[in-house]
């Protein structure tokens, strides 16, 4: 059987580079599944989304992805973003205080201002971060 | 002898200033090496950002549709200049801001009015002794500490200014690295893009793989060039960045050498000068006690 190779790339590092049973993600206008012979597809991923790994041995990783985009092509997926780190990498403390920072710029805003798309995009990317990092937490024992 | 003295004085001199740029060659080696495992780490991010947009680019339609490739006629020309923040670092800066100031000169010789972008101390200065309006500064984060979210932060600026209107074309004058011994002051043009073919132009090549898009080619499109530019524009800060070490390491290097060289020379004549006064001494004190006995 045809194999699905992953490969996560940021600016910072690459961080998977390998083969995996399947993947989840959250494109803009919803979730997509990735199995083994998918058709080519392009599609740009949320601004901020999970993804779920399924690795060869059934096992579940979750990762934080933000503002990217995905490629699927000769069983290869490519996803390409500007943030992305596992859920046990995320600092709850840092994300707390992004939290804190993104609504505090928001109370002051014009509501149709760039900065205004900004600070909600910031604020969505830390809570999103923090509902991985505490579901990860709760079912940590049950896995 | 007086003499004696002084020169004690300046071989100690020499010495601690071989220290000094030794230590400043250490450092910069480091930095250097650091700058180039973050380019590293970078490459594989733009060449798939690369790979993309140009799979995508013979998707999208007409002109029309992408206003970052249309060049328009122009008026006005952004510069971003990228030079360091500090100086002992060889000719490194000279060379980008003489490419600067070429250009400057020919802009101007067609009439042109220039904005000028800055990242680095240097070239803020360069500018500002010349009288030059400087449109934006970015100072924080420094070059050194400059992350992606920097060159984000740089593009967008950059993008901002074509897209309303202020300058009709975008130029990055940097220093491109080629090899550990060679830097090439660059002045590459960044906006409108033509780096990469777009609609009928871009038809011919490989690329007619049948690809699923959604939403669809060119709301993928646009939402990807930002990306790619901020790709751009942070390679260019990383080649700045690392030429900029490489050559603080060989001035550096220089500067050790010929410091060591010179303390060799000094103390060679310091000794030749001691020993002839022991000598003189010596006859002195012979002279002396044959003139009483």
């Amino acid at each position: 059987m045809a194999e699905l190779h992953l490969r996560i790339v940021t600016p910072d590092r690459t961080i998977v580079d390998r083969k995996v049973a399947g993947v989840r993600f959250q494109g803009v206008d919803g979730g997509y599944g990735i199995l083994p012979n998918h058709a080519p597809l392009m599609t740009a991923i949320s601004t901020a989304g999970a993804a779920e790994i399924t690795e060869l041995d059934g096992k579940k990783n979750e990762l934080f992805v933000s503002d990217g985009f995905a490629q699927v092509h000769d069983n290869v997926l490519t996803l390409v973003c500007e943030a992305g780190e596992f859920v046990h990498e995320i600092d709850l403390e840092r994300v707390k205080a992004a939290e804190a920072r993104a609504r505090q710029k928001l109370a002051g805003l014009d509501r149709v201002s760039t900065e205004f798309l900004l600070a909600e995009a910031s604020l969505r990317k830390a809570m999103m971060r923090e509902m991985l990092a505490r579901r990860v937490a709760g079912s940590g024992s049950l896995r | 002898m007086a003499n004696l003295k002084e020169l004690r004085g300046r071989i100690k001199s020499v010495a601690s200033i071989a220290q000094i740029t030794r230590a400043m060659e250490m450092v910069a080696s480091m930095k250097l090496r650091k700058v180039q495992a973050k380019a590293q780490s970078f490459h594989p991010y733009v060449d798939e950002i690369r790979h993309m947009i140009e799979a995508l680019a013979g998707k999208v339609g007409g002109d029309g549709e992408v206003p970052l490739f249309q060049a328009r006629e122009v008026n006005t020309v952004g510069l971003l200049v990228i030079t360091s923040d500090r100086g002992l670092c060889g000719s490194y800066n000279s060379y980008v801001l003489a490419l600067l100031r070429r250009t400057i000169d020919e802009l101007k010789a067609q009439g042109k009015q220039i904005k000028f972008w800055v990242y680095g101390r240097k070239g803020y200065a360069w500018l500002q002794r010349r009288g030059f309006a400087v449109e934006r500064f970015f100072v924080e984060p420094p070059l050194d500490k400059a992350d992606f979210g920097a060159a984000k932060m740089v593009g967008q600026a950059m993008v901002e200014a074509f897209t309303s209107g202020a300058c009709d074309q975008v130029r990055l004058v940097y220093t491109r690295f080629q090899s550990m011994i060679k830097f090439v002051p660059t002045d590459a043009q960044f906006l409108p893009i033509q780096s990469i073919p777009v609609g009928q132009a871009a038809k011919a090549d490989q690329y007619e793989l049948d690809f699923l898009m959604e939403p669809d080619a060119t709301t993928i499109f646009n939402r990807l060039l930002p990306r790619y530019l901020e790709t751009v524009v942070f390679d260019a800060m990383l080649q700045s960045l690392t030429s900029e070490h490489a050559s603080r390491r060989m001035a550096m290097k220089g500067a050790t050498d010929a410091a060591v060289r010179m303390n060799k020379g000094l103390k060679k004549v310091y000794n030749r000068a001691r020993q002839e006064n022991i000598t003189k001494e010596l006859l002195d004190i012979v002279g002396g006690a044959s003139a009483v006995s």
